[in-house]
């Protein structure tokens, strides 16, 4: 079965001038022009179905905005086929992108002068929206984005949190099919995140919309999407569900134990144990993997061999996870 | 079909009228080069009344009507360096519509602007001041009209094509630069090719210099049979297709090579 967006081996490199310091390196370049070819993205593939959710993660530069990018029909992959919708995005770039819909939360493409309503508008013309569509969209996003008070304010007044409202509902004012979220909650306090991600899910379940994210918040992705994609120096490290990984990589535990007394605890087998210098030092932390210890046993042990107040085990935050993936301490 | 277009036209119409001072400063600006030209030329005429077969008259027409239509002919040769160097060409690539049109359509709200209230208030003033030959009868005067078109067409395709540069190179300045002398010093709105030498202004008015400003000047002077205006017509036609060609070809290319700077 064909999938909605099929992306196949794709590659792109950029080159990057690359000079000597300094005036005599400067001098250099001018007359010989050294380049150095940057790999923004290595052999990449995936497939979405429509009306699915998709987090896409990476540390920063791992080549996440080059594949929305690709995507979106602006940047020509080097190697490697793009098929979304039944379109070549960057071959038959103005008949695709009326279906799509972008949001750089970096790039605000309403108009900077002008009030919120007339960008709109601007974009009504553009996309050549019918009047009775336009209206319904715009009315639905307003009440439930709350943008009442600033619809009529010009954008270079707007607050970032009501700029980066603006811009969502700028790109979904012509019904788009796909959207694609390039950050869409950088810079934006707690409350306007969240108003962000409700609407987002809600779209997605009321319109069917595929939507793909990417961004550096794990809250994003964790509130949003059922299925994540991390990409790391260009390439797919990692494709399946949110909780799929924590299976994968998560195996860390951590035990919490608070001692009746402060005792010297004896060394275990597998798990490294670290004081946490609260409540007189009778307060430890055992740290280790579930595939190698098993916490009944664990904890049996310390039951009959020390006096125990509280016990306490936390499985590791999916931040501290995809954090050690970036690091490359897990794979 | 073109209400995109429309719609981009009207805001570059709009957003012009919002510098005000600006503009007034535009319109000074206008006519003090024409009086600086006026200057020049009464001084090297002196007392003669024509010379080459040229009159003042002429010659003031001429610089009055390249300066004004300068006004209106007004392109902005950074319209793309502008948009790859902030990188906000990705959201214009998002639109559907075609880039090229996009950037002729904001040109012309431009151009509108500046017709009605640019090239109208300076052409008013320094006629009134200067005086200036009348038109060799209405059909001439159609005629120029319809030449002054193709020549922003010229001088439009060539910043257009110019501009596609700026995919390779980051920074345009510098040929845009080479670019606006050729235009200036070629087109015959500084100097008018009568006083280039036979073999120089042969060849001019073959390019497409000439044919922006000075083409129709010499329609509007009637200096021009039916069939001579017939073939400046169509050197003009001629060029506007094949510097668009070279446009196209080169931003067909660019825009493979394009780098979206920043995020």
């Amino acid at each position: 079965m064909e999938q909605f967006i099929e992306v196949k081996h794709v590659s792109k490199s950029f080159k990057i001038s690359k000079r000597a310091k300094g005036i005599p390196g400067t001098i250099a370049n001018l007359l010989v022009p050294k380049y150095e070819k940057k790999q923004a993205v290595q052999d990449v593939s995936f497939s979405i179905a429509q009306g699915e959710m998709v987090g896409f993660i990476g540390p920063n530069g791992a080549g996440k905005s080059t594949t929305i990018k690709m995507l979106s029909g602006i940047l020509y992959p080097d190697a490697g086929e793009i098929k979304v919708n039944g379109y070549i995005p960057y071959k038959q770039r103005r008949e695709y992108v009326g279906s799509i819909g972008v949001v750089f939360g970096q790039k605000s493409q309403l108009q900077w002068d002008l009030p919120v309503i007339d960008s709109f508008e601007l974009l009504k013309a553009i996309y050549r929206i019918p009047e009775a569509t336009y209206r319904k969209n715009l009315n639905r996003f307003m009440e439930m984005l709350d943008m009442v008070e600033f619809i009529n304010r010009p954008v270079r007044q707007l607050s970032l949190g009501q700029r980066m409202r603006a811009d969502i509902v700028a790109a979904l004012l012509h019904s788009p099919k796909i959207v694609f979220f390039d950050e869409p909650t950088i810079g934006v306090d707690v409350v306007g995140k969240e108003k962000i991600r409700s609407f987002i899910r809600e779209l997605n379940a009321e319109d069917k919309v595929s939507m793909i994210f990417t961004t550096h918040d794990m809250q994003d992705i964790e509130k949003t999407c059922n299925r994540l994609i991390i990409i790391d120096k260009g390439a797919k490290i990692y494709d399946g569900s949110i909780f799929g990984i924590r299976e994968k990589y998560g195996t860390t535990r951590q035990l919490d134990v608070e001692f009746s007394e402060n005792y010297t605890v004896e060394p275990i087998q597998n798990v490294e144990v670290k004081e946490l210098n609260e409540l007189d030092g009778r307060k430890k932390r055992f740290i280790f993997e579930n595939t190698q210890v098993q916490i009944d046993a664990l904890m049996n042990h310390l039951l009959q061999n020390y006096g125990i107040r509280d016990i306490n085990v936390s499985e590791p935050e999916i931040e501290s996870i995809i954090g050690k993936i970036y690091a490359g301490e897990v794979c | 079909m073109l209400t995109p277009y429309l719609a981009f036209a009207k805001k570059s119409f709009l957003n012009r009228s919002a510098y005000r001072f600006n503009h007034f400063m535009g319109i000074l600006n206008t006519i003090l080069r024409i009086f600086i030209f006026w200057g020049i030329y009464k001084a090297l005429y002196g007392d003669r009344s024509e010379v080459d077969g040229i009159t003042m008259t002429m010659v003031t027409t001429n610089f009055i009507l390249s300066i004004c239509l300068e006004a209106v002919f007004c392109v902005n040769d950074f319209y793309l360096p502008d948009r790859i160097n902030s990188g906000s060409i990705a959201n214009e690539l998002l639109l559907p519509i075609s880039f090229p049109g996009r950037m002729l359509a904001d040109n012309l709200g431009n151009a509108v602007f500046k017709l009605i209230y640019h090239f109208v208030p300076a052409l008013i003033v320094s006629v009134l001041i200067m005086g200036i030959q009348a038109p060799a009868g209405i059909p001439m005067l159609l005629l120029f009209i319809l030449s002054a078109l193709l020549g922003y067409g010229v001088l439009w395709t060539i910043s257009f094509a110019v501009q596609m540069c700026s995919f390779w190179l980051i920074n345009v300045w510098s040929i845009v630069t080479i670019k606006n002398v050729f235009v200036n010093v070629l087109s015959g709105s500084m100097i008018p090719l009568w006083f280039m030498p036979d073999w120089m202004s042969g060849v001019l008015e073959l390019l497409p210099f000439s044919s922006i400003y000075f083409t129709p000047v010499q329609i509007y002077l009637g200096q021009l049979s039916y069939g001579e205006i017939a073939v400046k017509c169509a050197i003009q036609v001629v060029w506007i297709g094949v510097i668009y060609l070279i446009g196209t070809l080169l931003w067909e290319k660019g825009k493979r090579k394009l780098v979206v700077q920043g995020g």
